[in-house]
């Protein structure tokens, strides 16, 4: 998708007024809490898990140029042939590369946020390939020509009724209920299944020591794309790969269970090289792109090294006030709420994200969710610091404020001047303080604590 | 015992009943309180908003101010955070780092402070009225964040609600009310509507911008429903009259 993170303050405050959008953004992720909480309040020694996980990840980043050495090798004694892309671009042309070569009319694909990363579905296209993301809310905004709003729920900014409109226009399918209308997708899809020459998918994780690639979901879409399909192609960052299995299932005991509240997801794939001799099922020839596309720097940076340790949980977006009220197309790219201002900082040129370190009322609760704890507001303070933060006003109120006398001198002539503050947004520079005024009686100036303090000690003395 | 105050900027010229509420509760604890002199601000905007040059000037201030032994006591989560912050501020071996970690250590919010004191659990507070407490998300992840609430439940005759989402937060955020003034006012919008449905005679927290921000936006609902610090509603039970808020 086209990068907009450049208007992201334009369009959350755009968002926020949009109200029937809160009331969808409200259900949806009130729903996404209570089942993670009701998993999490079931489980005992959680604290435990989260620690396991948390360490195999870390350990994961600290050793991550060994282990995808030892992934590529693994891999490649299987049969699987491994890609290295350095860019968007270089993904690209690899996947498109390999679409030609084993002239893949139908593609099918899983829900992926690489691929969206790295805008994969129209240079398909371009080159003449019919590609279906099957996904249900995949499926949803691919036919709505939309990018999807949350990590792990794309069309969780549609209702129902939402997607009854556009399953009549698109695909000129009737339904009404739920259940209907997941049927009726299955119908449409499952014929794309059987007839396509080529599946496309992420990775959860990948595996050093076996060169799997861990695929985890709840429809059997990715299931079903990776094994019906001649040639399957996994696209991972670098960052996905794990050690070995032992880390595998420290990640899976708190990846579904932060990210939908079950223990375990309906499907778990374990891909481990193509399918072999008098195997019935599985694709005859494999692929995995390795993507670097800015992480590698970002593996280098010892503050926000913990973004790349994220399992996209989707947790940190649910419990997120912004989030809740703006949803996850204000973020202006494929990646939302706070992990997604974090990552699109870190991913997009510099000059296209200036507001989004800023788009966060630093209220914590991401970090206290995270199942890794990445401290997300810690992060986002870090990029405000790089950016050479500070505004006009900011500065000028630590000038005052390192000079007490002065400071005294200009919150007094203020409080004889303007005690209700009333005159202040009107000041070159304060122009956000009108729409802060409109809706909040802004504080008054009072006679001062230290005054106070001053006139009672005066009166008891005397 | 002897405590210095640390009164927040806005605590100072915006709301000093709150820090007058600090001392009365203090003094009746049998703390002996001290004001030190020169406070502004501890550096708290400056560090939000990524100026660090500045936020260490201020830091390397309150190191001066606050240099006595004593504990320093503050009615402001986020003003306390921030003095734990100090550290990360300088490197280890500037001279700076070893007193910021010594500062951080002895600033402590106010009723985390107090619910350590044994005279508190004798107070005997008494205030007929019913109370929404806002769980300020500043307090979250500071040593003693529940103290707010045992506090207030310790106090007789109060009946103490909660908002459906009391630790959500009220859409403040500093800057970010300036930069995503619509934002935030959706924000601070969610949690009047959650207060007001309670009915409550008024809103208590433990955070001055949080009780800025609701306070100011129910006042524009034309609600004047008061939001007071807790230390104010500690101070009122203490004197058992009719508060003047009431």
């Amino acid at each position: 998708m086209e990068v907009n993170t450049q208007n992201f303050r334009s369009l959350a405050e755009r968002a926020s007024a949009n109200k029937r959008l809160r009331g969808v953004l409200d259900h949806a992720t009130r729903h996404f809490q209570r089942c993670r909480q009701a998993s999490m309040d079931a489980l005992p020694h959680r604290e435990e898990y989260f620690a396991r996980a948390r360490a195999a990840r870390f350990n994961a980043l600290a050793h991550l140029p060994e282990l995808l050495e030892e992934l590529e090798k693994n891999a490649t004694a299987l049969g699987t042939k491994v890609h290295w892309a350095h860019d968007a671009a270089e993904a690209r042309d690899i996947v498109t590369g390999i679409a030609k070569a084993a002239n893949a009319k139908v593609i099918v694909k899983g829900k992926s946020m690489i691929t969206e990363e790295i805008a994969l579905n129209p240079a398909l296209e371009a080159m003449g390939a019919e590609v279906w993301e099957t996904d249900l809310g995949e499926f949803i905004v691919q036919l709505a020509g939309e990018p999807p709003s949350h990590i792990i729920a794309p069309a969780l900014h549609k209702s129902r009724e939402d997607v009854v409109k556009l399953f009549a226009e698109k695909l000129n399918l009737h339904g009404e209920a739920i259940p209907e209308l997941t049927m009726l997708a299955r119908h449409a899809l499952r014929e794309k299944f059987l007839t396509a020459d080529m599946g496309i998918t992420g990775a959860n994780m990948a595996v050093a020591s076996t060169g799997s690639v861990v695929l985890v979901e709840n429809e059997g879409n990715i299931r079903m794309s990776t094994t019906c399909p001649r040639v399957h192609v996994a696209i991972m960052s670098i960052e996905k790969v794990v050690a070995d299995f032992e880390a595998v299932a420290d990640i899976l005991r708190v990846l579904p269970r932060s990210t939908t509240g079950q223990r375990m997801s309906s499907y778990v794939s374990v891909l481990t090289g193509p399918r072999l001799e008098g195997e019935t099922d599985g694709a005859q020839e494999t692929h995995i792109v390795i993507l670097d596309n800015g992480r590698s720097r970002v593996l280098g940076d010892p503050e926000l090294r913990q973004t790349l340790a994220c399992v996209r949980c989707g947790a940190c977006l649910n419990v997120c006030p912004v989030y809740q009220t703006i949803g996850g197309h204000a973020y202006g790219w494929i990646y939302p709420g706070p992990i997604g201002a974090l990552l699109s900082t870190l991913l997009l040129p510099e000059d296209k994200t200036r507001d989004l370190p800023y788009g966060c009322t630093l209220c914590g609760a991401c970090h206290r969710t995270c199942p890794l704890s990445i401290n997300h507001p810690q992060a986002l303070l870090t990029l405000r610091a790089r950016e050479k933060g500070g505004s006009i006003l900011g500065r000028a109120h630590s000038l005052l404020a390192r000079h007490p006398h002065a400071y005294r001198a200009a919150v007094g002539t203020a409080r004889a001047v303007d005690p209700q503050l009333d005159l202040l947004p009107r000041l070159p520079g304060l122009s956000g303080l009108t729409g802060f005024v409109e809706a909040r009686r802004p504080p008054e100036l009072k006679k001062s604590f230290t005054a106070r303090r001053r006139s009672a000690a005066k009166k008891e003395r005397s | 015992m002897r405590a210095q105050l640390f009164i927040p900027c806005l605590v100072e010229d915006c709301q000093p009943e709150t820090a007058e509420a600090v001392v009365e509760v203090l003094e009746h604890l049998d703390v002996e309180v001290r004001h030190p002199s020169g406070q502004t601000c501890c550096g708290q905007l400056a560090y939000k908003t990524g100026d660090l040059k500045n936020a260490r000037r201020l830091a390397a201030r309150y190191l001066e101010i606050f240099a006595a032994p004593d504990p320093v006591v503050c009615p402001s989560g986020s003003c306390v955070k921030m003095v734990h912050n100090y550290p990360g501020l300088f490197n280890p071996d500037e001279p700076e780092h070893k007193r910021a970690v010594e500062l951080a250590a002895r600033t402590f919010e106010f009723c985390d402070f107090i619910s350590g004191l044994p005279a508190t659990q004798r107070m005997g507070a008494h205030l007929r009225a019913r109370a929404c407490y806002h769980g300020s998300c500043q307090l979250q992840g500071l040593p003693g964040q529940d103290a707010p609430r045992e506090l207030l439940r310790g106090v007789r005759g109060l009946d103490l609600v909660e908002a459906e989402r009391p630790d959500r937060c009220c859409g403040f955020g500093g800057v970010f009310s300036l930069q995503f003034t619509s934002v935030s006012e959706a924000l601070v919008e969610d949690k009047c509507r959650e207060i007001l449905a309670l009915e409550p005679d008024f809103v208590v927290a433990a955070e001055p911008s949080c009780l800025m921000n609701i306070g100011g936006h129910l006042a524009r609902l034309g609600k004047p429903l008061p939001a007071l610090h807790v230390a104010q509603v500690l101070a009122a039970g203490l004197r058992k009259e009719t508060p003047p808020w009431k």
